[in-house]
């Protein structure tokens, strides 16, 4: 008797309990997300793969002087350093072995012409070993950065009027 | 002063004061600096160089010194009793610190483009002392070239050197080494104040031969070289000591090589005293790079239907076996030959001789395939004159030192800057006796050109005049004077074209030094009539008994052409050595013995039917082409182990590639019979094999075996280098004929063929940095030579001899003052040697101009 009675009140109490919780949720905003076509937006000190930045010019800032690579605990960092045309020391190679790559960021400490960050990429799924030499192709910014033109003006705009610019 | 006190100051030579509470004793004269490091202690310092005299022009060696009320530079305060000294106050640290700060205030941010970062002294010493920040705030001061500006402000100021003048901290070590140790004055240092800097001088540029030093002691990344630039960063490279491998002195040299990628990358100094003080030549300091070279032979290439294809070492090695075996056994190993290179190791030239000795029972072994007229006897003069000790430190030492036939610059660098070094620091004088002006003539006391060909006049001459005027033992001077005074002094003044106050001056000068170091070199060992040249050599030193307080000996040109002589690699070896020899191997062919020229001529005649050359390029280096081309393509069968093609390797039947010296662990013996090791580098490259393998592998298919391992093979070699090899000159004075030269009708000038001053021999034209400094052939000419014959600098000038023709740009020499033609013999572009003639004592030529 006891045990019919108990079952009952799994049914008719106990559940309705349960199945209220997953209707609040119903309405509630999802804690997962709908990856790949959405993506979370990383913490701005997220440290994801590195890039290479450049001068406003468009010349590399790079000057493969060794430093990162030097400073890389996990000894990923392989350059080679050659003269371009105008005398200048640059990065003929410049290659990250993100299998070997810790992700601590040292390379962006040490390098003393802020040419290489930490960035907000991280997939980097592959089923080959080779696509995880990121060459310097893959890590340098686009020049120039290839943007939504509106996004472009929306940048002028807030620099002529200083407005929603990020501190720091 | 009393006398009692200055015969105290006299009698003390040494000095003892007390640094940082220590005491030391030092000969007086030595700087705190030098003081203070025999006791190891460290005193930071950018200007001072160990071998040049101090300028305190950095002031960052300060140290306390009691009782003085300022700091005062270390480098440029000589000790003296009772200093107390303290190299690390207070006060000092805090001198430190502004003058680190005072040399930056106009040094750029650029270490991480400057190639001297990681090595960089600036950069350790501000680590060390300097403060963390900087307290100027202007503008730094900025030399630019408003047409350069894209160029980073460096400028290149010679074929290898770069210059950033905003990095250089004004040390002045650069235009002191040029000055005092190579007596060069292409770089200098001009303007006044803020504005001053470091430059070529005006319309010049830094191309002596020993410019790539000055890129090695500059403290910061001011002076940097193309060969290193931008390559690679110095920690990531390893260091392993060697000796170089282009002159007989036996340089001591540090590799830097990358082990992955199996690459030397440069070639810095390794200062031995005794040997080079740490300046190398830019051969020795480029030369280097033939290692790394594309065009070095990859591969064993076989002569399949009169072309030479690539094949495998197994390939290779089989058609050796079947045509030496089938030479070995028809005609007979004496029908084989064989010609090496000094400039291997040891192993290699062992191995060489064993193969020929015990697998071929040959005798037609030589090491000198670019000389004429070989002695053909163990005990030539020349072989004796060659064979005496020398030692490289004793030339500082002395007080009077000749260099006779011999153009020190071209043949022997180091002991070029050793006789700079014993004018400049320790007054030695220098006398310069040769057949044309050469280059050592700044510091001479006084410079003798004698007529070319009259060398042993020259000698004969000196002797007599000291005979006349009582300068030596006069039962010695009575007997040589039976035999050599047929001339009298006058007419060898006038043979010679020398005076006879010369003839005075020099036995002056060698009667009255107190040790004397006589140079032979290299024109000397070129003439035919050298040994005539060793046999008055002989009667001078034995007249004013000059090894008694001195040395004289003929200069060894080659990195090992001393062990080569030591390990019996002539044709006819020392005595001893082949007893030693007979006892080790238990036999020992009793076949005629053929040097270079018998074999050649031999080969002629197809008496020789297999020939190997181990390193050696006798087409472009026997001085006399068309005799060398005659022969060696007469030979049958060709064996040519180089790094490279050559117009040797050319005619070879069989073509195998030949390790580079960075490749393998080799002794070697400099020409003061020192052995030193040069350590493996990088695993050899492409398919090459070091010459001792190639030898072992070559008996092997024939059946025998050089040596069961290492071991016993090194023993051999130790059992012959512990051998005396100094051969003791004759007993009486030598009677030396005269006879009369016949001068070449239609060919007025005397030729000499020689090495260019940044080359030597023929695989420096491999390498792309000396390319830069000199790239092809020219014939140099006095200015009064080049007016007669009406040609300016750069001026194609057609060069004739009775045998060969070959047109060049004329080069006007600043130093030449005879009428003489010196053309280089390193570069494949011109075969210099097709204008020699093998029996010529002076070879000389016709120079005319080329018409357009
Ligand atoms: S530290 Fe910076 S400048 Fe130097 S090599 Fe690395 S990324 Fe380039
Ligand atoms: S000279 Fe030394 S301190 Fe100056 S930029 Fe070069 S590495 Fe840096
Ligand atoms: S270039 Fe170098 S060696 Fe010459 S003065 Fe300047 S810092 Fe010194
Ligand atoms: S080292 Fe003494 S002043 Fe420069």
């Amino acid at each position: 008797m006891k045990e019919i009675l108990t079952a009952l009140g799994r049914i008719f109490i106990r559940m309705p309990i349960g199945m209220l919780v997953v209707l609040k949720h119903l309405f509630k905003k999802p804690v997962t997300l709908d990856y790949p076509r959405k993506k979370k937006p990383m913490a701005p000190r997220f440290m994801g793969r590195q890039y290479l930045e450049r001068y406003d010019d468009g010349s590399e800032r790079c000057v493969s002087c060794g430093l990162c690579a030097a400073a890389c605990p996990a000894d990923c960092i392989y350059m080679e350093p050659a003269e371009n045309e105008k005398g200048e020391r640059y990065a003929k190679v410049f290659e990250i072995n993100l299998l070997r790559c810790i992700f601590c960021g040292f390379c962006e400490e040490a390098c003393p012409e802020e040419a290489i960050f930490m960035g907000h990429h991280y997939e980097f799924s592959a089923d080959n070993r080779d696509s995880f030499i990121w060459t310097k192709e893959d890590m340098l910014v686009k020049h120039p950065r290839k943007d939504n033109p509106f996004k472009t003006l929306f940048r002028r705009v807030r620099k002529v009027y200083g407005v929603g610019e990020k501190k720091g | 002063m009393s006398e009692v006190v200055k015969e105290k100051i006299t009698a003390v030579d040494t000095v003892t004061c007390t640094i940082d509470g220590q005491q030391i004793t030092v000969p007086r004269g030595t700087s705190v600096f030098d003081a203070a490091g025999q006791i190891g202690i460290v005193i930071p310092a950018f200007c001072n160089h160990a071998k040049l005299k101090p300028v305190g022009a950095c002031r960052m060696c300060y140290v306390e010194i009691e009782k003085m009320p300022k700091l005062q530079v270390s480098c440029a305060t000589m000790a003296t009793d009772g200093m107390v000294v303290s190299t690390n106050s207070q006060q000092v640290r805090e001198g430190r610190k502004a003058v680190i700060e005072f040399t930056l205030i106009n040094h750029p941010l650029d270490c991480p483009t400057c190639d001297k970062g990681g090595e960089c002294d600036l950069q350790d010493l501000t680590f060390d002392h300097g403060y963390d920040d900087s307290r100027f705030g202007f503008d730094k001061m900025r030399f630019i070239e408003e047409e350069k500006r894209d160029t980073f402000d460096d400028l290149k100021i010679g074929p290898e050197i770069v210059l950033n003048r905003n990095r250089c901290i004004l040390c002045y070590k650069c235009v002191r080494a040029n000055k005092e140790a190579f007596g060069e004055y292409d770089i200098g240092a001009f303007e006044r104040g803020d504005l001053t800097e470091i430059n070529a001088t005006p319309g010049g540029e830094v191309s002596n031969p020993f410019s790539g030093n000055l890129v090695e002691i500059c403290p910061v990344g001011a002076l940097t070289n193309s060969d290193w630039r931008y390559k690679i960063r110095v920690w990531l490279t390893k260091t392993v000591p060697s000796i170089c491998n282009f002159s007989g002195s036996g340089t001591n040299i540090t590799f830097y090589k990358e082990d992955h990628k199996n690459f030397v990358y440069r070639v810095t100094s390794r200062c031995n005293d005794a040997i080079d003080d740490g300046w190398l030549s830019d051969i020795t300091r480029y030369g280097y790079q033939i290692v790394n070279s594309e065009s070095r032979l990859k591969t064993p290439l076989i002569k399949k239907g009169g072309k030479q294809v690539k094949a495998s070492w197994d390939e290779a090695l089989a058609v050796i076996k079947k045509h030496m075996g089938q030479i070995k056994d028809q005609s007979g190993g004496v029908c084989i030959g064989g010609l090496i290179s000094p400039s291997l190791d040891n192993a290699s030239l062992y191995s060489f001789s064993k193969l020929f000795r015990t697998v071929f029972k040959s005798n037609n072994i030589d090491f000198r395939g670019d000389y004429r007229y070989l002695p053909s006897v163990t005990d030539s003069l020349f072989t004796i004159a060659a064979s005496q000790p020398f030692s490289i430190s004793d030339i500082e030492k002395s007080d009077v030192i000749i260099t006779f036939g011999t153009d020190l610059i071209r043949e022997h660098h180091n002991e070029y800057l050793k006789i700079r070094r014993a004018v400049n620091f320790y007054n030695s004088t220098v006398y310069s006796v040769n057949p044309y002006a050469v280059k050592t003539a700044d510091i001479a006391k006084s410079e003798m050109v004698y007529s070319p060909g009259t060398d042993e006049l020259v000698i004969n001459g000196i002797c007599l005049v000291a005979i006349e005027k009582k300068l030596v033992n006069s039962s010695a001077a009575a007997k040589l004077k039976s035999k050599i005074s047929k001339l009298s002094p006058g007419v060898l003044a006038k043979l010679t074209g020398l005076s006879k106050e010369q003839f005075e001056e020099l036995a002056e000068a060698i009667s009255s030094a107190k040790k004397v170091t006589f140079i032979v070199g290299e024109i000397v060992a070129r003439s035919l009539d050298r040994d005539k040249i060793c046999a008055a050599l002989s009667n001078l030193n034995k007249l004013f008994g000059v090894q008694d307080k001195g040395q004289l000996a003929v200069l060894s040109r080659y990195a090992n052409s001393k062990g080569a002589q030591k390990l019996g690699l002539s044709a006819t070896p020392y005595e001893i050595v082949k007893d030693e020899l007979k006892k080790i191997w238990g036999e020992y062919p009793d076949c005629q013995p053929r040097n270079t020229d018998a074999m050649i001529n031999l080969m002629k005649k197809e008496e020789i039917k297999g020939f190997i050359t181990v390193g050696a390029n006798p087409m472009r280096l026997y001085p006399d082409r068309s005799f060398a081309s005659e022969g060696l393509e007469h030979v049958d069968f060709l064996v040519a182990c180089d790094m490279f093609e050559t117009e040797t390797t050319e005619l070879a039947d069989v073509v195998l590639p030949l390790c580079s010296w960075a490749e393998y662990d080799g002794d070697y013996i400099n020409l003061e019979g020192k052995v030193q090791t040069g350590k493996q580098a990088i695993k050899p490259k492409y398919e090459s094999k070091a010459a001792f393998e190639i030898m072992e592998l070559i008996a092997r298919q024939l059946g025998a075996k050089l040596f069961e391992n290492e071991q016993v093979k090194n023993e051999e070699i130790e059992k012959l280098l512990k051998l005396d090899s100094v051969l003791p000159w004759p007993d009486d004075f030598l009677k030396i004929e005269y006879e009369k030269k016949s001068s070449q009708d239609g060919y007025p000038v005397p030729l000499f063929i020689c090495d260019d001053p940044h080359h030597s021999g023929h695989l420096t034209e491999k390498s792309p940095s000396l390319l830069n400094f000199s790239d092809s052939a020219y014939v140099e000419l006095s200015k009064g030579l080049a007016a007669k014959i009406g040609v300016a600098d750069g001026d194609p000038l057609r060069v004739e001899s009775p045998v060969g023709k070959i047109v060049v740009p004329a080069k006007i020499s600043p130093v030449l003052n005879s009428d003489v033609a010196i053309i280089p013999r390193n570069f494949s572009s011109t075969q210099t040697t097709s204008l020699l003639m093998r029996k010529k004592r002076v070879d000389s030529v016709k120079l005319t101009r080329v018409e357009e």
